[in-house]
């Protein structure tokens, strides 16, 4: 399909190519800078996807710090400890669904057609856009990790472990951004897009993010248990009040992963779709 | 044709109660032509009442929490959110209103000045009216329980009332001031933290370091304990009377703050 879409179009010639791919990095690159640019260059949206985690751990860790006491809850410093992983994984959704805005936003004001009309690779548009969710999220858990660091939270997982976070809020980011994305390619329009932040907040809520699935009966707890924000969540959390291991890693990372293997071809194929729609 | 409402009336000036209930009449019928706009007041706090009930309900089982239904604590809390939602959704509306120029029509109608705020006020209440009953329903079929008799019952819906006119009078207000989009985020934001900021998650004796200062001292914390006088123990006057003067000085303040936004815009 790259070489398909070729601006060089010599599909045959070996040092063809290696240009071809050349310009495919170097066009990906410039989406992605584009993308981080974007958000960069709107605090007042991005601002809120920083803030409202860390106002939600703080108003958390003095409504809910006598809760850490109770059957079900793991041994913990303080439950400021329990909201550090909670606190990336909802900054990541929230600015996961910016990114995806972003793109309706192009497709509304006529910059997707102009850039479909630019010698330019189509896969890395899409890319492009999800290495600056990626970035972000990386950055966010980064950044809600050193502030929880500030006010006390003890990492016990260690340098790895803050590294694993890191690496799974930007596969959070990419991988919940290629979702978006999918629905920003599907529909054109942001509106749209932020239609579907209340599902990923329902997700978020219906999960272990906030209280421990042990601490919950009947309904909520089956679909706490079957949701894999909560798996997520846990090998988060386990990654910041226990010592590293193996379990808290592979959960962290590959339940993203594995959205990200259903999210990203979903998103390919709503470009697909919308190319041949032209 | 609220305008013409306005206008229609056989005198010169309208009486504030003609003009108002006409403009109660265009905010409802708003509803049914744009229930987007009002749908997730109505969703969101059903939502609420419902997440965080099964999320956090291991909290009653904290030593000297009030209650040991879930849905009875934050039941309260989910109907005193869509109300204040409810209130600062006139605001979003009234933006629109003066982002096309309906507002300067509505000006120039000859009716009292107080209409054009006391019109919006009533379609707030007849809206938390719908949410809060909406809330109820789905609180009692997950369980929630009367404890403080039918009495209980009218204070919510006070609570409320009184909730949706701190929140219209803000909503409007800055909208007055802000007359764009930007104004709606600020709306947002304040009501969430003013509620947020009190004892919307746990009561105070179960609170903990910076916040329990903070609730202590928020009026919102008085106007939610009044919220929940029927399901959390019995009704009592030492545990309303302070939401009571708290919806009545925090309910004049944001009115005053609206109309002397309202001022402002003809100045």
């Amino acid at each position: 399909m790259t070489t398909a879409m070729s601006p060089l179009g010599a599909a045959f010639d070996p040092a063809a190519d290696h240009r071809v791919e050349r310009h495919l990095w170097a066009q990906t690159v410039a989406m992605s800078k584009r993308s981080v640019i974007a958000i960069i260059r709107q605090p007042a949206l991005v601002a809120p996807s920083l803030v409202f985690p860390l106002f939600f751990a703080a108003l958390g860790s003095s409504s809910f710090s006598r809760a850490t006491g109770l059957p079900g809850f793991p041994k913990v410093d303080s439950f400021l400890a329990l909201s550090l992983a909670a606190s990336v994984i909802q900054g990541v959704l929230f600015g996961s669904t910016n990114g995806g805005a972003a793109l309706a936003v192009d497709i509304e004001n006529g910059f997707f057609d102009r850039l479909l009309a630019s010698p330019t690779s189509r896969v890395s548009i899409l890319i492009g856009s999800l290495a600056g969710s990626a970035l972000f999220g990386a950055v966010q858990a980064l950044f809600f990790t050193v502030v929880m660091m500030i006010f006390g939270v003890h990492l016990y997982g260690g340098i790895v472990g803050l590294l694993v976070i890191v690496l799974a809020g930007a596969l959070i980011g990419l991988s919940i951004g290629a979702l978006l994305a999918a629905m920003a390619l599907r529909t054109g329009s942001a509106e749209a897009v932020q239609g579907v932040f209340p599902l990923l907040f329902i997700m978020l809520f219906f999960s272990s993010a906030f209280f421990p699935r042990e601490t919950m009966r009947g309904i909520y707890r089956t679909i706490a248990n079957i949701n894999p924000v909560s798996h997520l969540y846990e090998g988060m959390r386990d990654l910041v009040i226990d010592r590293l291991s193996a379990g808290a890693v592979a959960r962290a990372l590959l339940i993203p992963i594995a959205i990200g293997c259903v999210s990203i071809p979903i998103a390919l194929s709503q470009l697909r779709r919308r190319l041949k729609a032209l | 044709m609220t305008a013409s409402v306005l206008a229609s009336a056989p005198a010169t000036r309208t009486t504030l109660l003609g003009a108002s209930m006409g403009l109660m009449k265009r905010g409802l019928q708003r509803i049914l032509r744009l229930p987007s706009a009002f749908f997730p007041a109505l969703m969101m706090p059903i939502f609420q009442s419902i997440a965080f009930s099964g999320t956090f309900f291991a909290i009653t089982k904290i030593p000297g929490f009030p209650t040991d239904r879930s849905i009875n604590w934050f039941m309260p809390l989910g109907a005193c959110m869509g109300s204040a939602f409810s209130g600062v959704g006139l605001g979003f509306a009234l933006i629109g209103d003066i982002e096309t120029g309906f507002f300067d029509r509505l000006r120039m109608a000859p009716a009292p000045r107080n209409a054009l705020l006391l019109g919006p006020l009533l379609t707030a209440w007849f809206r938390t009216m719908l949410v809060v009953t909406a809330v109820l329903i789905v609180g009692f079929i997950l369980g929630a329980r009367l404890t403080g008799g039918v009495l209980g019952l009218i204070v919510l819906y006070v609570a409320g009332l009184g909730i949706a006119t701190m929140a219209t009078g803000w909503g409007l207000g800055l909208a007055f001031r802000f007359r764009d989009m930007r104004g709606a985020a600020v709306m947002q934001l304040g009501l969430f933290v003013a509620i947020f900021l009190s004892s919307a998650q746990t009561p105070l004796n179960v609170m903990q370091g910076w916040l329990h200062g903070v609730a202590r001292v928020n009026p919102v914390t008085n106007i939610l304990r009044l919220s929940r006088q029927g399901f959390v123990g019995d009704l009592t006057w030492s545990g309303s009377w302070g939401g009571l003067v708290a919806i009545a000085l925090m309910g004049a303040l944001a009115l005053v703050f609206a109309r002397r936004g309202l001022d402002g815009l003809d100045k």
